[in-house]
């Protein structure tokens, strides 16, 4: 068994909990900090050999745990700024460290790690990210090939909505912060209630085999418009049909069209007729058809280790699945354009076939690739297209190699060399940036044009842009993606209660419940306060009739969101939303450590080491015992106690509510304690409390904390980086925290604090 | 604790040699590539293919031996041995066939590293033999080389395994040295469009010449990605090394369709392939995990017996899901737990009295007969180039990412090594072993498919003792 010795440079708060408590727990082997069995690729040599790449390596494997990934400090001290010399950090970690087995890191291995920190510039300027590319992830491509073919689909700015019932319901839905017309193919069937209430109405017809069962067909009742609506998308064909009210059989009011049932009465009909273009079309129709989704099959992006969102640029790889894919798409999205080849070619070619093709190459491929094309890629473009027998043939091929081109899968964030040795991005690489940070699309028309006329070469001309982007309804929809990811909530969509207990937790259920949070997220930052404080101290959410149930909140009907108060004395803010208290259960019981490390890591971005091995076993339901009851264990055994004491009575604070959300006082009969403690809130090991009973304390808390609101900001900032924080991003981060602070918290400032931080524009 | 054998020194090199494998590779223009698998002569003989089968959250009482009703590992001698309760379901549960002669039990490997007792840690290590999971895979490293000559140089299906999302090292397959695994194709109607969707020669029989359009597609493209390499130099190298490479292997299976057909006359099955269509619906309701992870079986050896693919890896579900077992419908599972049981719920079983032990066994048992049918499907198909079957061609590796679920130990692992592999192992035979690194056994399977490397991940030391014939 190593011994652990207290290393001098430790915070003496923590030093005597680690020696005596984390030693332990982490010598079985299971601990973040730990790191048994590395050597360095320099071995023993000289401390003038030492690998600094090397050492960012073992630095994460080893120390980034404890010390954080910027050596900015966590349960163990921070490191950054060094300011003592390189040979004193080697003699602190050789032999010492990691506390658990000083044995596993050698001499060769210290000095690799202490290059590694002491390369870490305290010179703000120097501190800048590397130059890389960018895979397009599955949202971001389709949102792109949407832009590409269909421009005029595009919400159009300024007509906001935030439910289908702000639109033309009947033609029209609410996507993403806009009012868009439907597809031809996308048919509502409605009934207006005229204040009549019915229980239950549907539509039966020839398209589901006149089927009375099922969800699907059920119509929705929508108070704000007085009606009931169900869409569904339909291929081109004619349906007799009825609507079925409360059981009885009627035609469709709203349609003059009826036949014969051969039963002696009517049936309602409808006739879709949507391929083929309509007349005197531009493109292969103004929107794209219902349900398209080119990137449907392509592979599932992973996620690095620690960073909770769907864009991270180091795990973007290209597979050979990908490569399959990415061809199968392109030859699919050149087949619907080309059914209208006026929409991408933008002149004649029975002309001058070899001027136009030029022309194509020119116009098409900067859109496709998001900057002007070189002559010699315009001439290789027109080439493709003058090789194949017909020009459409070749604009088909030409389309597809575009398609598939890294030029057009990956953002670039190359840069243009500066004279002081770093690289600045081009204006239309900043274009680029922008665009997908806050639209997660290719570029407009705007920011092509402030690209090419040079208005986004300083940073106020990146800010103007930047606000125009933000305060466009289409900048919604990216600010929900990452609320649900921030949150750690996607999952709800595809969580496994137990039947036994939660018999109505169901699909429609589970997509109400990701839908409020995105929702929620969306009006705070764009219709709300703006405040960060706001999201954890909301008294209000959106909910619909089958949420509200589950809220207890009366007085919600039909199954579209609408803002509804809540109980201030019970639940507040996201805390309170049964995404977040869902997925940070069990299938039949609370977690008070799944939410507990919730709200550190998600929250507070604070780590811990892992449990040990014979730990991470859920405590039994039994009679009588409250779950409080069944976790004592942590609060007693002192090898669990050193991570647990963050974490349980964080956790407790959530315990009036069940593993779906629901509101309850009492456990097991016994009246349920939500006391506990948000200790040491802004800096582990600090030794300070922040008592707290019940959730909507809890949320305040988290609301006054300083760490929760830079932790949000560093949220936004990995999302919009793509990468979790490295030491040179030190500089950037701490100015967007300090101008978040300086907005007043105000979470669109933070956004366009992060687009002009240098971070964004500038690298090595 | 102080065992030096847990020590071991890693490779000096981190990934050397496979990035210099790599990077040869890709030098290559494809035609060349297609004699890298071309195997050379080996005593003992040579696999064609080899997969991978990884189930989640590690078995029962691996660690313990001697006790058959309740412990993982087969007890015996080496030609001598009984199978305990949980790998029972190779002798039994195929009708009238035991698989228990078809493979090789090992007893004493353990997945050495710092990073031991947890979950991630062992889905990182568990191919790649890496600690941190920045090295290739095994699979990944068979892929560019003996893999290299197939349509597919590796096939990756999984069943649920990104259901649940992808964070947490819930992926076993890393391509590149970078730490980043990639995800497997979790919908068994995708893979077979990829695989049958678009061969010309595949439905007909009839092999065509290449789709000139394809061609001038993939040359576009490729042109492009010439000219990228050269204006970026070592910026963002192995991404682009990767995408070249997958890049190549497109441009072979548009270019020599009917290359993967030089093992063999196409069996009819190559010529009218049909997905089964009960496998082609809600990819998240787990009543249909069953269904779904036999698709994708029956996809993996419809591709190697079509000589599309030498190098696959199936994933089911993923480490730490909450997987709920008991709906497979008609199963063990679903008579013991009618109120449900949720497989890393199970696997934290506490003590072999508790129920959740009973359903955890019970849980083994289904993955062991899941993999017995992957036994049974290869067994029952004709090598291509005639004499035996793929499963006496091949090698089928059970694995999860930690030995004992209810300690996340790395300790004594429960690998099983099916199939004949062309010779190189002889099947039939209980290896009691002493405290090896898994990266030795992975080493082993590396010679077996005709790479004799020198080391393979951060702590082999030579190929695993006996496994080899």
């Amino acid at each position: 068994m190593p011994s652990a010795p207290a290393p001098r440079s430790l915070a003496p708060s923590l030093a005597l909990a680690l020696a005596i408590s984390v030693a332990p727990l982490l010598a079985v082997g299971g601990g973040g900090c730990s790191g048994k069995g590395l050597t360095s690729t320099s071995g023993g040599a000289m401390l003038g050999a030492a690998d600094a790449t090397a050492g960012k390596a073992l630095y994460g494997q080893m120390c980034a745990s404890c010390h954080g990934v910027m050596g900015e400090g966590a349960i163990g001290p921070a490191l950054s700024p060094w300011t003592k010399t390189e040979r004193a950090l080697v003699d602190g970690i050789s032999g010492k460290m990691p506390q658990n087995d000083p044995s596993s890191c050698d001499r060769g291995c210290a000095e690799d790690i202490a290059a590694y920190v002491t390369s870490w510039s305290s010179d703000c300027a120097s501190q800048l990210p590397a130059r890389r590319l960018r895979l397009l992830n599955r949202r971001e491509y389709d949102a792109t090939v949407r832009d590409l073919f269909f421009p005029a689909s595009s919400p159009p700015a300024g007509i906001a909505c935030q439910a289908d019932a702000d639109c033309q319901i009947h033609a029209e839905s609410c996507v993403g912060g806009a009012c868009v017309a439907d597809p031809c193919n996308l048919r509502a069937f409605t009934l207006p209630a005229g204040g009549q209430k019915h229980g239950a109405v549907r539509v039966a017809g020839s398209f589901n085999g006149w089927s009375t069962a099922g969800a699907d067909w059920q119509m929705a009742y929508v108070p704000k418009a007085d009606l009931w609506i169900v869409k569904h998308p339909l291929p081109d064909g004619t349906y007799p049909y009825k609507l079925v009210v409360d059981g009885a059989w009627i035609t469709d009011p709203t349609s003059a069209s009826t036949q014969d049932d051969g039963l002696g009465g009517k049936n309602s009909v409808l006739t879709v007729s949507c391929s083929g273009g309509a007349p005197g079309s531009q493109g292969p129709g103004a929107s794209p058809p219902a349900g398209f989704d080119p990137a449907r099959d392509f592979p599932v992006e992973t996620r690095p280790p620690g960073f909770a969102f769907d864009n991270s640029a180091e795990a973007g790889l290209v597979t050979s699945v990908h490569v399959d894919q990415y061809l199968k798409a392109a030859a699919a999205l050149a087949d619907l354009a080309l059914q209208s080849p006026a929409s991408v070619v933008p002149c004649d070619p029975s002309g001058d076939a070899k001027a136009c093709s030029a022309q194509f190459a020119r116009a098409f491929g900067r859109r496709a690739f998001r900057r002007p094309l070189t002559d010699d890629e315009v001439s290789k473009y027109a080439g493709l297209v003058t090789a194949q027998a017909d020009f459409k043939t070749g604009v088909g091929v030409a389309l597809q190699v575009m398609l598939s081109s890294p030029y057009f899968l990956y953002r670039f964030e190359l840069g243009a060399a500066q004279p002081d040795g770093s690289f600045k991005l081009t204006p239309h690489e900043v274009a680029t940036a922008l665009s997908y940070m806050f639209w997660g699309t290719m570029p407009d028309q705007a920011l092509f044009d402030a690209a090419d006329g040079g208005a986004l070469d300083d940073a106020a001309g990146v800010e103007k842009q930047a606000r125009r982007l933000l305060a466009d309804p289409r900048s919604r929809p990216v600010v929900e993606v990452f609320a649900s990811q921030w949150l750690g909530v996607e999952s709800i969509l595809v969580a496994q209660k137990s039947a036994a207990l939660y018999p109505g937790f169901d699909d429609g259920l589970r997509r109400a419940l990701a839908e409020e949070t995105r929702r929620f997220v969306s009006h705070v930052v764009f219709d709300g306060t703006r405040k960060y404080g706001e999201l954890l101290t909301a008294e209000y959410t959106f909910a619909n009739e089958a949420l509200a149930g589950l809220y207890g909140i009366s007085g919600v009907v039909g199954a579209e969101l609408t803002q509804v108060p809540t109980p201030p004395e019970r639940r507040a803010g996201l805390l309170g939303h049964g995404s977040v208290l869902g997925a940070y259960a069990y299938a039949d019981q609370s977690s008070p450590v799944r939410r507990g490390l919730f709200v550190r890591r998600n929250l507070l971005c604070e780590d811990f080491p892992k449990p040990p091995p014979s730990g991470g076993k859920v405590p039994a339901v039994f009679p009588g015992a409250t779950t409080r009851d069944r976790f004592t264990q942590h609060s007693q055994d002192p090898a669990c106690h050193t991570c647990h004491q963050y974490i349980d009575a964080v956790g407790f604070g959530f315990e009036r509510f069940d593993a779906i959300g629901r509101y309850r006082d009492t456990e097991s009969g016994k009246a349920i304690d939500a006391s506990g403690d948000l200790n040491d809130v802004e800096q582990l090991g600090s030794g300070t409390h922040a008592p707290f009973d019940g959730l909507p304390k809890l949320a305040g808390v988290v609301a006054g904390s300083e760490r929760a609101k830079a932790c949000f900001a560093r949220q936004v900032y990995r999302f919009t980086r793509g990468a979790l924080e490295a030491p040179e991003d030190r500089c950037a981060l701490a100015g967007v925290v300090t101008r978040f602070a300086e907005s007043g918290h105000d979470l669109q400032e933070l956004l366009i604090a992060v687009a002009a931080a240098p971070t964004f524009t500038s690298r090595k | 604790m102080n065992d030096p054998r847990r020590h071991p020194r890693p490779q000096r090199t981190r990934r050397g040699f496979l990035q210099a494998l790599g990077g040869a590779a890709l030098a290559l223009p494809f035609y060349e590539l297609l004699r890298r698998g071309e195997r050379p002569a080996r005593a003992g003989g040579v696999a064609r293919r080899i997969i991978f089968f990884y189930f989640p959250d590690g078995a029962a009482r691996p660690g313990s031996k001697g006790d058959l009703a309740l412990n993982f590992h087969a007890a015996g001698t080496e030609t001598s041995f009984s199978l305990s309760k949980q790998l029972e379901p190779l002798a039994t549960s195929i009708p009238g066939k035991s698989y228990k002669d078809s493979c090789v039990y090992l007893n004493g490997v353990s997945m050495w590293g710092s990073d031991t007792g947890n979950h991630p840690a062992g889905a990182r290590k568990l191919l790649t033999g890496r600690n941190a999971g920045d090295g290739q895979s095994l699979d990944q490293y068979l892929a560019g080389t003996v893999g290299a000559s197939s349509p597919w140089h590796h096939l990756y299906l999984g069943a649920m395994a990104t259901k649940d999302g992808t964070g947490g090292s819930n992926c076993i397959v890393y391509p590149d040295g970078s730490g980043n695994p990639v995800t497997p194709m979790d919908d068994p109607r995708v893979a077979f469009e990829s695989l049958f969707g678009g061969a010309p020669g595949m439905t007909t029989g009839q092999p065509t010449g290449p789709d000139p359009r394809k061609v001038s597609v993939i040359d576009g493209v490729l042109d492009d990605m010439t000219r990228l390499r050269a204006q970026l130099g070592s910026v963002e190298k192995s991404k682009l090394d990767l995408h070249l490479a997958s890049l190549r292997e497109a441009e072979m299976r548009i270019k020599a369709p009917a290359m993967g057909m030089g093992m063999g006359p196409p069996s009819a099955s190559c010529q009218s392939p049909a997905l089964d269509p009960v496998s082609d619906g809600d990819l998240k309701d787990e009543h249909r995990f069953p269904q779904i992870l036999r698709a994708q079986m029956d996809l993996m050896v419809l591709a190697m017996a079509c000589g599309l693919t030498r190098v696959g890896t199936l994933q089911a579900s993923h480490h730490t899901a909450d997987l709920n077992m008991a709906l497979f419908p008609g199963t063990e599972m679903a008579a013991l737990n009618p109120n449900g049981m949720r497989s890393h719920e199970a696997s934290h079983y506490g003590s072999s009295s508790d129920e959740k032990f009973t359903a955890f066994v019970a849980q083994i048992r289904w993955w062991v007969a899941q993999y017995t049918y992957l036994l049974d499907r290869l067994a029952s198909t004709p090598e291509p180039g005639g004499g035996g079957t793929l499963l006496d061609s091949s090698i089928v590796v059970l694995c999860t990412e930690v030995s004992d679920g209810n300690t996340h130990s790395h300790d004594d692992m429960p690998f099983v090594i099916g199939g004949g592999a062309g010779g190189a192992i002889k099947p039939g035979r209980l290896l009691q072993l002493d405290n090896q690194p898994h990266a030795n056994l992975l080493l082993a399977l590396a010679h077996a498919m005709g790479q004799p490397v020198g080391s393979f991940g951060e702590s082999s030391s030579g190929p695993l003792p006996g496994l080899l014939a």
